[in-house]
């Protein structure tokens, strides 16, 4: 009897704790509990200071009013970031009109800072034939920001055998009122292009 | 009484010496010797405890762990918390998780030490079984999988992971094959 109880007090406990430490079984990686988390509590970006490509100090509060995609790079990147930025650049090219119309803006802020100069983020947005009007490469102006904004992220950067980086990548959204809504990953540009296309939507009917 | 006395001091030692910071960030750094050699040696430090646990401890505790069943429930739920890839990672970045990883994998071994003898012999191999094909499942997940499961390791160090995994399951299962087919006893289990 006692071993039963005891069991049984065990398995729900342990069960319980799996089932919280899961998420109620929805985020088993770091990766799917922090898309998850920015889904359920979306939050408000602080106002770090970058400095982007043309040497101009920038804060992400700077495009409140459009939806802003952000993508964390660094320019000396051999893979991941290529498909990050080639995604942005098909965004680009698929939402140029909203673009126009000061809807959406894309943002690439470089996790490299030091070797990232804005004369090489420069060349990194022209290599992706980028419109430096709708799309900005930055780099944070210190290291404690750095730290700060990888943090609120949640981008984990770790060193690779090649002397580059292995890092979270994904596409984040942050919404018109400045909060980050939501992250998609590399593989799930074509939900995120459905996403803006209702999201943008919607924010176009409420303001007319 | 002295030899006694002396063995759960290296135990203690063994047990500070992994949690010393460098030797901690050492292991840490590469998924394979998280996996495959931290947890483990904490777990079999564990395990020697619970064989060196006085003897009236030892029945205190039989009375709720009848069969062994208890601590096997005990010992599964601790084990698929640590497989999961974000409590991997949680340890590495918080502190607190890291706590518990050195609480919780020693308490996962004394578990196994005081409830596998007891456990009933079908039992025990259905759970051998169960070990034996987790082994080869995450070896198959890890080497074939295009992600990474842990956002603090290398895909490959996963590969890697999945390569040890699948040779240690393959070893496992020959030295097995040996023992039903030939009575050879290659190991003690």
């Amino acid at each position: 009897m006692r071993t039963f109880l005891a069991t049984v007090f065990i398995a729900i406990t342990g069960s319980l704790i799996l089932w919280v430490s899961t998420d109620r079984g929805r985020a088993f990686t770091v990766e799917e509990a922090r898309r998850l988390d920015v889904r359920e509590n979306p939050r408000f970006v602080p106002e770090w200071h970058l400095q982007n490509q043309d040497l101009e100090t920038v804060t992400i509060q700077d495009w409140r009013g459009s939806f802003l995609i952000v993508d964390f790079i660094y320019t000396s990147c051999p893979s991941v970031c290529l498909i990050l930025s080639g995604g942005l650049k098909s965004l680009q090219k698929d939402f140029s009109s909203e673009l126009e119309k000061n809807n959406l803006r894309l943002l690439s802020i470089s996790f490299d800072p030091e070797k990232d100069t804005p004369q090489r983020l420069k060349e990194h947005l022209s290599h992706f034939s980028a419109n430096f009007k709708y799309w900005i490469a930055a780099r944070p102006v210190s290291s404690s920001q750095k730290e700060a904004i990888l943090d609120f992220f949640k981008v984990i950067v770790i060193p690779d055998e090649y002397g580059g980086y292995t890092h979270s990548a994904g596409y984040h959204v942050i919404d018109p009122q400045g909060r980050l809504v939501a992250i998609f990953g590399v593989e799930q540009l074509n939900e995120l292009k459905e996403y803006l296309t209702q999201v943008v939507n919607k924010e176009n009917d409420h303001q007319s | 009484m002295i030899i006694k006395v002396k063995q759960e001091w290296l135990l203690l030692t063994a047990f500070v010496v992994l949690a010393l910071p460098p030797m901690q960030q050492f292991l840490e750094q590469s998924m394979v010797t998280h996996m495959l050699v931290q947890i483990p040696v904490l777990a079999i430090i564990g395990w020697m405890l619970g064989k060196k646990l006085p003897e009236n401890w030892k029945s205190k505790i039989t009375l709720w762990n009848r069969w062994g069943i208890t601590g096997m429930v005990l010992a599964v739920i601790i084990m698929t918390y640590w497989m999961l890839p974000r409590a991997l990672d949680a340890a590495i970045s918080e502190w607190h998780f890291e706590l518990v990883k050195f609480v919780t994998v020693p308490i996962m071994g004394i578990a196994l030490s005081l409830s596998w003898p007891l456990l009933h012999p079908i039992a025990q191999g259905v759970l051998k079984l169960e070990f034996w094909a987790t082994f080869m499942r995450l070896g198959w997940l890890y080497l074939d999988l295009p992600d990474r499961l842990c956002a603090n390791y290398l895909l490959g160090d996963q590969r890697i992971l999945g390569q040890l995994l699948l040779l240690g399951g393959s070893a496992w299962a020959v030295a097995w094959t040996l023992r039903v087919m030939f009575g050879t006893r290659i190991v003690k289990t």
